[in-house]
């Protein structure tokens, strides 16, 4: 896949290798002559392209071939550029994936598909979830919001008191607007046919849609 | 002039035929600069999170395609059965092309 990458920091940089070691075609975009210059020099990361110029201006993006990726990552340290950036990749050049970064968790209720972002990347809020996840018994924890923020991947550790514990997944009485993706019991993965009974301690992972999520909790926390 | 044109075009009890230099809506590509003409034939406030946005169908005889303008509930002088020229970059959404905060121009003809 062709993708651009505006910021060329740390994130930027570790994206784009990342990127371009797995076979993708990578172009960062920087508006600072001398990260860009330096970069350059070095030829890091390897075997991608930098531009020099503001990604938040249409003339950059078309030279950096915006009309043909198929995503744009825009992970500046800035949260209003991410969001101009997003929207002229949307709105000016029909990009189908954007992704963008959330520097500051207080915006990241504007990172949505009003400003053409497909998927928001919020660190402290990722961090947050995992910690949760990480401390968490018997609490339904949001992992993660798929693209369209429509539906959601949760995850709850089955506390010895859920409701759901020696249950079939079958019998749960979960709603259809979600299902139980995988269930992780002592560090194995079982795969979740209707069939499997839970005990207390599995780790079940949950796809669902937002307006489910309340009575998922209660049959899986109680 | 071409205005002329299209407006007498357009007056056609049928759909009009294809305003000047305009694509059909069926021939659009998605992320390249296209104008399209169609008749308004769907009005829908999109109800998000934090503002609405109003999304409009656009058809002409091949074909229809969705317009969404971000942080509005109405435009002055779109309406059902409206005449719209669209000029912008369009994303394929299923099997539909929807084009965001596109440039527009309202047409002379005739609304319900």
């Amino acid at each position: 896949m062709n993708i651009i990458v505006a910021g060329g920091g740390s994130v930027g940089r570790y994206m784009a290798e990342q990127l371009q070691a797995s076979g993708h075609e990578v172009t960062i975009v920087d508006h600072d002559a001398k990260v860009v210059a330096k970069w350059r020099s070095l030829t890091e990361p390897n075997g991608v392209k930098w531009l020099l110029g503001d990604a938040c201006e249409l003339d950059i993006l078309r030279l950096a071939s915006a009309v043909d990726v198929d995503v744009v990552a825009s992970v500046t340290g800035d949260d209003e550029d991410n969001l101009v950036i997003s929207l002229l990749a949307k709105q000016e050049f029909g990009v189908p994936r954007v992704v963008a970064r959330v520097n500051n968790p207080r915006n990241e209720w504007m990172f949505n598909e009003m400003w053409g972002v497909d998927v928001a990347v919020s660190t402290p809020h990722l961090l947050t979830g995992l910690v949760q996840e990480a401390v968490t018994v018997g609490t339904l924890v949001r992992l993660m919001a798929l693209p369209g923020n429509k539906s959601q991947l949760d995850e709850v550790t089955l506390s010895a008191t859920s409701p759901a514990v020696d249950k079939r997944i079958s019998d749960i009485g979960l709603p259809r607007e979600s299902t139980v993706v995988a269930v992780v019991r002592s560090g194995q993965v079982v795969v979740p046919n209707g069939d499997v009974v839970l005990r207390a301690g599995d780790e079940v992972l949950v796809l669902l849609t937002g307006e489910a999520e309340v009575d998922v909790r209660q049959r899986l926390v109680g | 002039m071409a205005i002329f044109g299209r407006r007498k075009r357009l007056d056609d009890p049928h759909l009009a035929p294809l305003a000047d230099g305009c694509t059909a809506i069926a021939e659009a590509s998605a992320r390249r600069l296209v104008r399209i003409t169609g008749q308004v034939t769907k009005m829908r406030v999109r109800p998000t999170a934090h503002l609405p946005a109003l999304a409009v169908t656009i058809a002409d005889e091949t074909g229809s395609a969705t317009v969404v303008w971000s942080g509005r509930r109405s435009i002055g002088g779109v309406s059902l059965g409206r005449y719209l020229t669209i000029e912008g970059v369009a994303v394929r959404r299923g099997d539909r092309l929807e084009f965001s905060n596109p440039t527009y121009t309202l047409l002379p003809g005739k609304a319900h």
